[in-house]
């Protein structure tokens, strides 16, 4: 006999699931986005369905740039949990005032320095246990201008 | 609010143990109730365990429970598990403390446990990502080396601290641990050890880390009147703090050198204390990561921002110099069972200030400091003293 085990530290992403269903609907298509408080105007990151400042709970979407820059990073080459190849670079990147956590990933990524210029760039990760996708943030280099 | 004290004390053995979640609460248990003779279990009023994941590593919750039944205590006046990951020990001491000092309870036991190793190593890590956010952190594979490593790199780039500097904070932790026979590491390390060691994630080397560790502790407080029925040599509570800057990387301070919850932790403990940091012979410092302790020597107030590089390379953080930081050995050398570290940390803070240390005593020890945190922006402070305020 063995016991039934299906939770992964992926997010439950659906909207069935999450209240912030349209940030991965919309990272999906490529677009970034983040939650505005549609009481006091205030954007967050991480998108969020409650309000810090003013105790909202109603928000709208903010469309934010999918170009950023390395602000802070680290090359993770042991450690990591299995699934995730080493060399594993995580990175602060400012995207306009928000300062966001992400992997910076494709064949260049171990190649960054503070101030490089990154793009959006999400990565699809297994389906959840009832079939639907799931999309993760992340960036890649840009390529320098020749 | 009435007086508190420590009155007993014991640890297990710390390291990958062959033992279960129970076994480890078995043996901190026995090994406190040894300390105190004259206290049996039936005779404490409550029990606060601090434990962060047996869900995931002993598939067992309704913790508090268990480990009352555990050890035979039947609490009349408190029962709780707490968990604030890494901090669940020290977050428990304060839960006791408040109970005692309020008068709601006499005589009462903390036990603080965690069963990391798993018989798969990749769940151990796997599990690891518990502790930072699921939907913003951990379902990238972060766990919690890159977060102390991009404060590491900002500390370097900031004030030019090096990383043979933070490899001296792992050389003299190994070099404690070395002396503490329930350590995880016992052999010591040399700079060169420490710094050919593999890197884990840049600039933080193997030996700047603590390991995946299973092992307990726990302390038994007392009121004044208790305390001094009991013992001879109670370890008075004098101040305690905690604050908090934020949970996920996003929303801590930009600087990451800086940890501002640390120090508003460690003033509020100055202040109830009535003491400054200079009165400060001995500490206990969450030293997870080398980072820690540099960027913790700074925010307690033991030397100036950015001087913390400089502060363990001139010894001012061992035996000799200006307070000895982890005469225990700290995380990196006794390892960091989570919710056991900071009851551990108490329990060496209990053996050096009644003078019962043995080759680590840190010599006219009267009061000494315990930091626990969380992550880099939420921290415990506790302030011990050999004299009642």
């Amino acid at each position: 006999m063995t016991y039934f085990r299906a939770t992964d530290p992926f997010p439950l992403e659906s909207a069935e699931q999450n209240k912030l269903h349209e940030f991965y609907e919309r990272l999906g298509q490529g677009r970034l986005v983040t939650t505005a408080c549609a009481r006091c105007g205030r954007t967050a990151w991480p998108p969020r369905g409650f309000c810090p400042e003013c105790a909202s709970d109603e928000f709208t979407w903010a469309e934010l740039p999918r170009d950023g820059t390395v602000h802070a990073f680290t090359i993770q080459d042991t450690g990591l949990p299995q699934g995730f190849e080493a060399p594993r670079v995580f990175a602060i990147v400012k995207v306009a005032e928000a300062r966001i956590f992400a992997p910076i990933v494709g064949p260049r990524a171990t190649t960054v320095t503070v101030g490089s210029p990154v793009r959006l760039s999400p990565v699809r990760v297994a389906d959840d246990a009832r079939g639907s996708p799931r999309y993760l943030l992340a960036f890649e280099p840009v390529e320098a201008p020749a | 609010m009435r007086q508190v004290a420590l009155v007993g004390a014991g640890v297990t053995k710390f390291g990958v143990r062959k033992a279960s979640y129970r076994d480890l609460i078995w043996e901190a248990g026995k090994a406190c109730f040894d300390s105190l003779p004259a206290v049996k279990p039936r005779d404490l009023e409550g029990l606060v365990v601090g434990s962060v994941m047996p869900e995931r590593t002993a598939f067992q919750s309704h913790i508090s429970s268990l480990a009352a039944e555990a050890l035979g205590i039947r609490p009349s006046a408190l029962s709780a598990r707490t968990e604030h990951m890494c901090a669940s020990g020290t977050v428990g001491i304060r839960y006791a403390y408040a109970f005692i000092a309020a008068g709601l309870a006499d005589l009462v036991m903390v036990l603080g446990v965690e069963k990391l190793n798993q018989p798969v190593t990749d769940e151990a890590i796997l599990n690891m990502g518990a502790g930072v956010d699921r939907e913003w952190e951990a379902c990238h594979g972060l766990t919690a080396p890159p977060c102390f490593a991009l404060a590491a790199q900002r500390h370097m780039a900031q004030y030019g601290t090096t990383e043979e500097q933070l490899a001296l904070v792992g050389v003299k932790n190994h070099t404690h641990a070395a002396r503490n026979p329930t350590a995880h590491f016992q052999k010591g390390a040399t700079l060169e050890q420490v710094l050919g060691s593999r890197m884990i994630a840049s600039p933080l080397r193997l030996y700047m880390c603590s390991p995946i560790t299973d092992g307990a502790a726990a302390v038994i407080l007392a009121s004044e009147e208790r305390a001094r029925d009991l013992t001879d040599r109670p370890v008075w509570i004098r101040g305690t703090g905690q604050a908090l800057d934020g949970f996920t990387l996003s929303s801590l301070p930009e600087d990451y050198s800086r940890w501002p919850a640390m120090k508003r932790a460690a003033d509020a403990a100055y202040r109830m204390a009535g003491i400054t940091a200079k009165d400060v012979r001995l500490a206990e410092v969450h030293d997870c990561f080398a980072i820690a302790e540099v960027i913790a020597y700074e925010e307690l107030g033991f030397c100036e921002k950015g001087e913390g590089g400089p502060f363990v390379e001139k010894g001012r953080a061992d035996y000799g110099g200006d307070v000895v930081v982890n005469p225990r050995g700290g995380l990196m050398g006794c390892g960091h069972p989570l919710g056991a570290t900071g009851v551990a940390q108490a329990t060496e803070l209990f053996a050096q200030l009644r003078g019962e240390a043995g080759p680590r005593q840190v010599a006219n020890a009267r009061i000494g400091l315990t930091h626990n945190n969380s992550g880099m922006g939420e921290h415990v402070v506790m302030i011990y003293g050999r004299d009642a305020a």
